[in-house]
């Protein structure tokens, strides 16, 4: 070891380290985060093509699957959505379950699940920004989690501060 | 025995060096352009050439036509402007935390010096100050560079900033200008001003050197967590911007990260010095400061993860889905790599610690604990660094039944993990504590009661970590993320209560010999490690705080739509921290080699007797 | 947690003890006794990349062991250094010399040789049913919906036993190719499935679902299962276009029947 010189060992010494990290930095799972992409919406395409745009801005540009599982249990930080159709119809009394997943959407703190904190962003503003069409398929997305998609582009949205009815659901009376 | 040369590296570094000659040959020739066969020289003229010459009037007279306008992005040859901002950025800041954290501990050891009257506090001081004015002239100079490239490269986001921090730039030219004015009246007044109006000159430079860098963090938390604007961007209130959500979290963080990094970059000094050193004088002289540099850098080291958690929840409060980003989303395999390296970071400075016993008499009756503290840290270790989902084949995914496994899912969620450091953070203390006692023997008449209180509060302390831990698996998650905060209390108020404690035990006490300088060699090249591995996370970390914003430059604000708005992934990420480490120590070993050129104070060999701990005595 | 390993480990750590061996030795039994520990210890198999993370801290905390002591150190030094400068030793130097690259040359032979595997996907073998289904232009809503001919059982024997008789003919006209003879999930053109078809005799399958769940299986088959149910998995095709919803009804009673189960009774939601 004392053969080497000094400096060289600490030269060789620090590059040997900065080497062990940069290969842990190697080891784990490599993913690129590409920002967003424009998603053209057309207003009159089915409710399946909504779905299936729905599932795309669902895992990429909505970031939904930063923090909600689908069929996960256990000690969970936000609400599972396996089967939220459902749910969201029993949510709040008045509101069907596409007012509900609009409310949650437009307006995530007016409605917290029991057991989780508020925390949800507005999903129309930024940072995650999402404009009504983009919305709308992901209502029609998060129907097929338990249900089938009902919405259609020109379905209208009715919840807490929607501007179309107030807080009076118009279309959500109870039969 | 007669010196051979050292003919195993020569062999390796010649073989290298073929490597890279055929490496650098191939790529020379790669990149060579294409070079048509030499034509005939014939005079008449192609149609070609016609053709070409055309194309070069119209592109000027394109070119006289064309309006001025501003452009949004410029690019940075080769490596691109992200990268070449990202490199110059962290140079500027290591360097930068470097010559604010070294005025911080330089003014305490002289004051020590000051206070006790022994000569060799002040020496050290110097010694530490003596490292600092090539620092802060490269400091500046890679501030210069980062804000030329800054207006160069993003010339519409640096005009945003300028619209929304113009009044803060001012005062901060001024700052930098005391700043220097400071610093060289600090540094080659030493010994010429009294002792007191030093001090004042030592403490006023720190003062500017921390307003200076609060200025600077508001640009750089605003961009991660803006406010004080409108929903358009436009701005209402500096103030506002300038007290952002992350503001003062990351003030604190840095502070503190400062003055351990600084410590090591400076026991890493210490560690060469005390390599090269021939004479025993020079050997505990250097040994001793390597001593006080690693005993700052642990001291600054135990507070960072409560600062980091701090700043963190500061972070969720400001948007949980930022939060989420950074912990569970593209960035939570930064934090196993962070684990890995904190986790060396604590088995280093322990390691370090266990060592530094070799040069006590005395220290033997404590060996035999070392392998209890290694199996503690190691255990917490292993359960910082679990990840939550695992990389796993798809037999292991059918026998787990998801990528969680039955038995180590438990050990990768937040409880676990902060039960596993507020332990380490414990186990430490507690190294250092019997490093502390191994050279001094109580004498008061309470010793033993003393000792039995100091245990009790330790295994208090872990027994309300170790419960609130598992407590943790059986709440929900709004409970769950409260319990940090007592589990950090009860850390932090046992480190309180045993040095209290302990000061009064070891009053008057008898102290054994410590032999400077006769350290086990293998310890500074773990001092030399610390610097590496505390560099290195500084880069990571710096990387996560910046690359929160993904495509953002200002967070849900400015939006960046260059080329380089996605987010690399973490393998790049360390590539270019790697290489910013090893150019900051390339650079840093020349500011060494300078400060070693400079003159020593002739007051080495006063080092020869037991200094005191610094700390508490 | 497979206790008998870890005593085992323990046993044989303290049972060197008795031995007292030299420094090196017991490294060498601390990295392979948290190695065996690891890789055996646990009733579900660890991950491979968490062992190599967790022999990595280990490696490193044996390191700092030997090391944080200079009289350990020599212990663990002095056998090393003769071992490769003793002349005594020097064939047995030879052979380690080659066998370190061999090792490397195994493994990565081991490596390129073995089979390619897919990406993994988690699926999920019951997935949520949606709300309703059409099948043959009626709409059968499922949470509520039951087997409209189970009420026979109780108020008409007769045409109950008609109806399980005619499940059984459609069971072996259709099903039994896959679902096998016994309703074992070993049909005779299994060996081509994968995953492969359920066995009904498996408690944990018809007991606990629905009628209307099993309805909505046949009736829609692999294409109609959700995203997480993994559709291209499922070779199960979709029945609706071969039966009547009667024939379908009929064979879901069949199931039970045979099996000698009932099925999950509708309950409240909440």
């Amino acid at each position: 070891m004392s053969r080497i010189p000094i400096p060289i060992q600490l030269v060789l010494l620090t590059v040997a380290l900065t080497g062990v990290y940069t290969m842990v930095g190697q080891s784990v799972p490599q993913k690129e985060v590409h920002p967003p992409e424009v998603i053209d919406i057309a207003s009159n395409i089915s409710t399946d093509d909504m779905v299936e745009i729905g599932k795309d801005i669902f895992e990429g540009k909505g970031i939904c699957t930063t923090c909600h599982t689908i069929g996960r249990s256990g000690a969970l930080r936000f609400p599972d959505l396996d089967g939220i159709a459902t749910r969201a119809a029993t949510r709040i009394p008045g509101y069907s379950a596409v007012d509900y997943l609009a409310e949650s959407l437009y307006e995530p703190d007016i409605y917290v699940v029991e057991g989780f904190n508020p925390g949800m962003p507005q999903i129309n503003k930024p940072p995650i920004g999402l404009n009504d069409d983009e919305i709308m398929c992901v209502i029609a997305y998060l129907e097929t989690l338990g249900g089938m998609a009902t919405v259609t582009m020109d379905t209208p949205l009715v919840y807490t501060g929607s501007s179309s009815s107030g807080s009076e659901p118009a279309r959500g009376e109870a039969p | 025995m007669k010196r051979k040369p050292p003919l195993i590296l020569v062999g390796v570094l010649l073989f290298l060096a073929v490597i890279a000659a055929v490496r650098v040959a191939m790529y020379v020739n790669s990149k060579a352009s294409y070079t048509a066969p030499i034509a005939a020289t014939g005079e008449e003229r192609t149609p070609r050439d016609q053709a070409i010459e055309d194309a070069a009037v119209a592109a000027q007279e394109k070119a006289l036509e064309r309006v001025y306008e501003e452009e949004e992005y410029r690019a940075f040859p080769r490596v691109g402007s992200r990268v070449a901002i990202w490199v110059v950025a962290q140079l500027h800041l290591l360097f930068a935390a470097f010559v604010l954290a070294v005025p911080m501990f330089a003014v305490i050891i002289e004051f020590i010096g000051y206070k006790t009257g022994d000569k060799r506090y002040d020496a050290l001081a110097y010694e530490f100050t003596k490292l600092l004015s090539v620092s802060f002239s490269l400091t500046a100079t890679f501030g210069a560079a980062l804000t030329f490239m800054l207006i160069a490269l993003y010339p519409k986001f640096t005009n945003y900033m300028m619209h929304v921090f113009s009044p803060t730039f001012l005062p901060y030219v001024l700052l930098f200008f005391f700043e220097a004015g400071f610093l060289y009246s600090y540094y080659y007044g030493w010994g010429k001003f009294g002792p007191k109006m030093h001090l004042f000159l030592g403490v006023m430079l720190n003062l500017v050197g921390t307003a200076i860098m609060f200025i600077a963090n508001a640009w750089l938390t605003f961009m991660t967590t803006p406010s004080g604007i409108s929903e358009h961007g436009a701005l209402i209130s500096t103030w506002e911007a300038v007290s952002n959500y992350t503001w003062m979290p990351i003030n604190i963080h840095r502070i503190i990260a400062n003055i351990a990094f600084g410590g090591s970059i400076a026991a890493a000094y210490a560690a060469y010095q005390f390599l090269k050193a021939r004479t025993p004088e020079e050997k505990a002289h250097y040994d001793w400061m390597g001593y006080i540099g690693n005993f700052v850098a642990i001291v600054g080291l135990l507070p960072l993860p409560f600062a980091g958690y701090y700043l963190a929840s500061e972070i969720y409060a400001f948007s949980q889905t930022m939060g989420l980003t950074m912990m569970g989303g593209a960035f939570s395999w930064l934090f196993i790599i962070q684990a890995v390296l904190i986790g060396n970071l604590f088995l280093f400075a322990n390691w370090y610690l266990w060592l530094g016993m070799g040069r006590v008499q005395g220290a033997e009756r404590y060996r035999s604990y070392i392998k209890y503290l290694l199996i503690i840290i190691t255990l917490c270790f292993a359960v910082w660094a679990t990840p939550r989902s695992i990389i796993s084949t798809i037999e292991e995914i059918q026998s787990m039944g998801g990528s969680s496994h039955p038995a180590l899912g438990y050990m990768g969620v937040m409880s676990a993990k902060n039960t596993a450091v507020n332990i380490l953070i414990l186990t430490t203390y507690v190294s250092f504590l019997l490093y502390r006692r191994s050279s001094k023997v109580p004498t008061v008449s309470w010793a033993k009661l003393g000792n039995a209180i100091q245990f009790a509060i330790f295994a208090a302390a872990a027994s309300i970590v170790l419960f609130l831990g598992v407590y943790g698996y059986f709440v929900e998650a709004t409970v769950r993320i409260k319990l940090s905060i007592p589990q950090v209390g009860s850390v932090l108020l046992a480190i309180i209560l045993v040095t209290i404690i302990d000061v009064l035990l070891l009053r008057n006490a008898k102290s054994t010999t410590t032999e400077w300088g006769t350290i086990n060699p293998v310890s500074q090249y773990l001092l030399i490690a610390l610097a590496v591995t505390f560099t290195w996370t500084m880069g990571l970390m710096g990387y996560v705080r910046s690359g929160l914003r993904l495509h953002w430059h200002v967070y849900g604000v400015i939006r960046d739509t260059s080329p380089d708005a996605f987010t690399p992934t973490l393998g790049f990420a360390t590539q270019v921290v790697s290489v910013t480490v090893l150019l900051f120590f390339a650079l840093i070993g020349f500011v060494f080699w300078l400060a070693g050129l400079a003159g020593k104070k002739p007051t080495i060999e006063e080092a020869k007797t037991t200094p005191e701990a610094v700390v508490a005595s | 947690m497979n206790v008998l390993v870890i005593l085992a480990v323990v046993a044989a750590l303290i049972g060197l003890r008795f031995v007292k061996p030299g420094m090196l030795v017991w490294l060498a039994a601390w990295w392979v006794g948290c190695y065996v520990a690891l890789r055996y210890g646990f009733s579900t198999p660890v991950p491979v990349s968490v062992i190599k993370l967790y022999m990595g801290i280990v490696t490193l905390s044996l390191t700092a062991y030997a090391l944080a002591d200079s009289e350990r150190w020599a212990q663990v030094r002095d056998p090393l250094t003769a071992f490769m400068t003793e002349r005594r030793y020097q064939a047995w130097l030879v052979v380690v010399a080659l066998l370190i690259p061999a090792l490397f040359a195994v493994r990565i032979y081991a490596q390129m040789t073995s089979d390619p595997q897919a990406p993994s996907f988690a699926r999920t073998v019951h997935p949520a049913p949606p709300d309703s289904i059409t099948v043959h232009d009626t709409e059968y809503p499922l949470g509520t919906q039951d087997n409209p001919y189970r009420h026979l059982e109780n108020d008409d024997p007769e045409a109950f036993a008609g109806r399980v008789v005619n499940g059984r003919q459609i069971y072996y006209e259709n099903c039994f190719y896959c679902h096998g003879d016994l309703m074992a999930g070993d049909g005779m053109f299994i060996h081509g499935l994968n995953p492969i078809p359920t066995s009904f005799q498996d408690p944990g399958t018809i007991p606990m679902l629905r009628e209307a769940f099993l309805f909505w299986r046949i009736a829609k088959g692999a294409p109609g299962l959700p995203e997480e149910g993994g559709p291209w998995q499922s070779a199960m095709p979709a029945w609706e276009q071969f039966l009547t919803e009667e024939e379908m009804w009929n064979v879901i009673l069949f199931l039970y029947e045979f099996t000698d189960s009932k099925p999950r009774a509708v309950e409240e939601l909440h």
